[in-house]
């Protein structure tokens, strides 16, 4: 007596249910879940979504009940009927191949109709965001705002963003998996992408992957997204948009760098000759503990990393920005607008990094101890990467060399006290 | 089959004899298929083992199991094991040992091309395996996709492995095709006609077509590679300019396909296990055929739903949707033809068959979420997720791998003569059935969860964990069922109960011969009047008053007999072809010849150049005496 029936029909009927159950799940149970409706580009797509799943469950059943069935009713028993000699059925065939057809039909139609809507022109008025991937970071420029940004987007909820995507070497691709699908980086050649979110939607922050193998760090190349309502978009834009807050003239600190970054303006350093410019919105980091925890970065500082943190507290900005920062060749990689010579594009941008609440891809957090140890030794936190091992002493597992020169940990402080300066 | 002059020296053919060179210097189809066999559950082993290390990797949030690094190089081979090494052999050992039998021929068309073709495959499964022991084993995923495959983002040695690697076993895969195609043309039995060939043959016919048109697409695509790697071309290199769509398409222009044949040669064997243990002929056979050969063809037009999210364009994400979705149609019939065939049949829940109706049932699954990603905009969510990776494990695990277990356990002991043990049988489906279930189907809620794939490591609090600790067990589970199953596979060759000609009372002429089957097969090649030569042989009346089935009822000139005893080939005056190692020899002079594009890289150009010509010497030389002395 065959107990496949019980057995097979109970964990795939279970299953159909939990996975029709999951449609309408938790947002933080499930933070990166694509079932969302939270903008036009999602709502499309989870609308083809839910009917492919609604006719995937009915052959489902009709297929996995007909074949149990069959296998029940007509196994060999003593007594049991013989075996009928049929050799086959032109109107079953014809029949089954019918209904499939038509089933598939009604899935074609829509999806043919949302290919076209989806891949239109972006509509006119769309904030562009030019989207640059890098192994393995994201570059984001806005360039009617004049922004260069690196791993963390802002966008405004109702307003199309329209992303134009590229990619500086290997191909790369952009998910965001609760705005909508995701599209490639193709080394030259140009994509787009544009959906628009909610203007309901409250401000919020989300996870962002790169989803097209591109080597060693491919799992660390994270990027975040805030929607965030439109005045705040605008505040923070226009700060971006401005210089370093920083300037590189020797002055007191006037806050210790461990405050938290807060949208009130922190005036640090101020060049005597011009006005200080005030910070612009950033994403409140005590929304992200409290809502949004997913987007906090937990990866393990790996074993074999030390700094003595004790040396954070005294880091001087000023020194940092003059000695640390060029002794380093971080200038060699990284822009910071207004600081003369610091243009180069192989890096992410650090104008205003300290607004930023990742580092390293979205890979780590943007805190004094951990940017300490990332600049000492970044090879070590990230498999692969093309920043230097600047500690001094430090192993570089790439080249297989041990740092001779290189810099100390006083004068790593004092660079992650003018990075965290440069809000 | 024609006879040459014989020679001075004459040699016994290989099946007669024993030892290490027996098998070396075999040209007989079922030593080969049985070498394909057990190197091909070697190497899923292997390739299982790399997937137990992933999954432990993924078993929690920043597990620091395995580096990065490492496990890059574990799923790309992991993958690529999986594809060339285990099914497509597997798939092969059946091709190798059956289709002479079923369709009542002594051996394959060319013999020596076929031990070759195993050579070959085992020598560069070596050469691209061997690597994972140095840790440079090839990490670009198992698809390679340029640019990070050329030597500007792959610096090392890693790739080149790969491509040299690839390059070789698709030599060892189109010289099998030819082979089959030329003996399941021309040496079918007197009367076998096509439409009354046993559907295994069938689908392992279009098989080989497919073999023969996949594979120079990709042929190309590897030597564009090769060029860029070693000799400094550009086909790929993103700063001339290159477009890494073109290796795109010409990967997925045999990708595609590719997938035909990992699982139509599991959908024939399936076909000889339901019509067996249900009693009755298979349901539909012409449509069963038919739809085999629209799959096969429709096949070659749906290659860039792989690619739905490189942005080809709405035209085009359009046609490929469409073509996607109208394959689906042919895949759908052949579903219900199989559940057809067991209505009203007599089924008998043998360990065959409990694998061959798991199929049916997890192919569906498969197939349905083939049909989720055949949407391109759905797609976009999908593509590059856990939820592909489910999909394609039920395919290719719930069918492929299911099918070829049932084809194994069938034909076990027509291969050794002894069943496999039944309660050892039970335990490896059940653990295989939930293990499998348990590993891939939490999958689908992870991807949809928004889960990449090809990550090493994943933040915990982002929806996933619970999936990936079930997948875990999961492939914990496959684990122990994978052991019992060797045990079983071993053991039973000595201890199995012993079975005859024909222990499943089956309907197709493998089964009219003792088991294992006679060097020269049949001692009498017999005529073929009909699908079922041996059901109509036990009991002529059995399809009484059904519509026909190629049944031309009259016996031909030397009609079917179940053969009962074994002689050898020279007791009964039949010339076998001759045992010899030049294919062997041969082979280790393609791979040895392939291996000197290494030291190019290492401006080891005289190293390279001595290699590479050494190697070509063998080939040559090795081809030369094995096309000039006689056959048999």
């Amino acid at each position: 007596m065959p107990k496949l029936s019980l057995r097979q029909a109970a964990p795939t009927a279970l299953a159909a249910v939990a996975l029709l159950a999951l449609s309408g799940c938790g947002f933080t149970e499930y933070p990166n879940s694509t079932f969302n409706h939270h903008t036009d580009f999602n709502t499309s797509i989870d609308a083809l979504f839910q009917r492919l799943l609604f006719w995937g469950t009915i052959v489902f059943v009709v297929v996995e009940v007909g074949l149990v069935y069959t296998i029940i009713k007509y196994r060999k028993r003593p007594g049991g009927p013989k075996a009928r000699p049929i050799h086959g059925n032109a109107a079953l065939e014809i029949t089954w191949t019918a209904i499939p057809a038509l089933i598939l039909v009604l899935i074609a139609i829509p999806t043919v109709k949302t290919i076209f809507e989806t891949q239109a022109e972006a509509p006119a008025g769309a904030l562009k965001v030019q989207v640059i991937g890098h192994q393995w970071w994201w570059e984001f420029r806005y360039p009617e705002l004049g922004i260069v940004t690196a791993n963390e987007l802002h966008i405004p909820v109702g307003r199309t963003v329209e992303f134009e995507l590229t990619t500086k070497d290997v191909l790369h691709s952009f998910w965001i998996p609760q705005m909508g699908g995701k599209r490639d980086l193709i080394s030259n050649k140009t994509n787009y992408l544009w959906f628009t979110p909610n203007a309901d939607l409250g401000t919020s922050a989300w996870n962002g992957f790169c989803t097209e193998y591109c080597g060693s760090s491919h799992a660390n190349m994270k990027f975040r997204l805030y929607t965030v309502q439109p005045d705040e978009f605008d505040s923070w834009a226009k700060h971006q948009a401005s210089p370093a807050v920083f300037s590189a003239t020797p002055a007191p600190v006037t806050t210790p760098v461990t405050t938290p970054v807060s949208p009130v303006a922190q005036v640090t350093g101020a060049d005597s000759a011009a006005p200080a410019p005030t910070a612009g919105y950033v994403f409140p980091r005590e929304r992200l503990e409290t809502e949004f925890p997913h987007v906090i970065p937990q990866t393990p500082i790996p074993a074999g990393l030390t700094f003595d943190d004790a040396l954070l507290a005294g880091g001087d900005p000023a020194r940092g920005a003059n000695e640390g920062f060029m002794l380093g060749g971080c200038i060699g990689c990284h822009a910071i607008s207004g600081v003369p010579g610091a243009v180069s594009e192989i890096g992410p941008n650090l104008t205003h990094i300290a607004s930023r609440h990742t580092i390293a891809g979205g890979l780590y957090k943007n805190d004094a101890p951990t940017l300490a140890r990332w600049i000492k030794n970044a090879r070590h936190m990230k498999p692969g990467s093309l920043m230097n091992t600047i500690g001094r002493g430090e192993y570089d597992p790439i080249l297989k060399t041990t740092n001779a020169g290189g810099l100390d940990d006083r004068q790593i402080a004092d660079v992650v006290a003018y990075l965290l300066a440069l809000k | 089959m024609a006879t040459l002059a014989a020679p001075a020296r004459a040699t016994a053919p290989a099946s007669t004899q024993s030892g290490l060179w027996s098998w070396i210097a075999t040209t007989d189809h079922k030593r080969i298929g049985t070498l394909y066999l057990w190197t091909a559950l070697a190497f899923f082993v292997i390739g299982g083992f790399e997937a137990v290390l992933i999954r432990t990797q993924l078993a929690r949030p920043n597990m620091g199991f395995v580096s990065a690094e490492t496990y890059n190089q574990l799923f790309t081979m992991h993958g690529t094991t999986m594809v060339f090494l285990a099914v497509m052999p597997l798939s092969a050992a059946f091709f190798n040992y059956l289709i002479p039998l079923q369709i009542g021929a002594r051996d394959v068309a060319f013999p020596r091309l076929n031990a070759f073709s195993y050579w070959v495959y085992l020598l560069g499964g070596v050469f691209i395996t061997l690597p994972i022991l140095f840790q440079v084993a090839p990490d670009g995923g198992w698809f390679g996709y340029a640019p990070l495959t050329t030597t500007q983002f792959s610096s090392g040695p890693n790739i080149d492995f790969w491509v040299i690697g690839l390059q070789i076993l698709g030599v060892s895969s189109l010289a099998a095709a030819f082979n089959f195609i030329t003996t399941i043309i021309n040496l079918r039995a007197p009367g076998m006609t096509l439409m009354r060939m046993p559907m295994f043959t069938w689908m392992s016919f279009v098989v080989q077509f497919l073999m023969i048109l996949a594979f120079p697409p990709i042929t190309v695509a590897l030597v564009f590679l090769l060029m860029d790697r070693f000799f400094g071309t550009t086909f790929y290199a993103i700063a001339q300019g290159a477009d890494p769509l073109l290796w795109q398409h010409l990967f997925w222009v045999f990708g595609h396909p590719e997938v035909y044949i990992l699982i139509l040669p599991a959908f024939g064997l399936v076909s000889e296990v339901l019509p067996t243990f249900s009693k009755k002929p298979l349901f539909g056979y012409n449509v069963m055929v038919y739809s085999g050969i629209m799959i096969g063809f429709l096949g070659f037009g749906v290659w860039a739903h792989h690619m739905f999210a490189v942005g080809m364009g709405a035209v085009a994400d359009s046609i490929f949707s469409l073509m996607t979705m109208l394959i689906a149609i042919p895949t759908g019939v052949k579903i219900f033809n199989w559940i057809a065939t067991m209505w009203a049949g007599e089924v008998r829940f043998t360990i065959p068959m409990k694998f061959a109706i798991a199929l049916i049932a997890m192919f569906t699954i498969g197939g349905i979420s083939g049909v989720m990603h055949s949407s391109a905009p759905a797609d976009l969510q999908q593509t590059d997720s856990y939820f592909v990776v489910a999909h394609f494990h039920y395919v290719l695990f719930g069918g492929s791998i299911m099918g070829i277990f049932a084809g194994i356990y069938h034909y076990y002991p027509k291969i050794t003569g002894r069943f496999l043990d039944e309660r050892l049988g039970n335990a490896h489906f059940w653990l295989n059935f939930i293990g499998m279930n348990l590993t891939f189907f939490p999958m689908h809620f992870s991807g949809l969860l928004g889960m990449p794939r090809r990550i090493y490591t994943y933040d915990a609090g982002q929806g996933w964990d619970l999936f990936n600790l079930l997948a875990t067990y999961g492939t914990y589970l496959l684990v122990i069922a994978t052991a019992v199953f060797v045990w079983n596979f071993v053991r039973s060759r000595t201890r199995g109960v012993i079975a005859g000609g024909d222990p499943w009372g089956a309907a197709t002429l493998e089964w009219s011969i003792p088991s294992p089957p006679p060097e020269y097969n049949f001692a009498q090649i017999p005529t073929v009047t009909s699908r079922y030569p041996l059901w109509d042989l036990k009991d002529p009346s059995w399809h009484e008053g059904e519509s026909a089935h190629g049944d031309t009822g009259t016996p031909g000139p030397s009609p079917l007999r179940e053969e009962t005893e074994t002689h050898t080939a020279k007791a009964l005056g039949i010339p076998m072809p001759l045992a010899t190692a030049k294919p062997a020899f041969t082979a280790i002079g393609l791979v040895v010849m392939f291996s000197g594009l290494l030291f190019l890289r290492n401006d080891l150009f005289a190293v390279a150049m001595t290699v590479t010509l050494g190697g070509a010497a063998m080939l040559i030389g090795g081809l030369y005496a094995w096309l000039t002395s006689p056959l048999e």
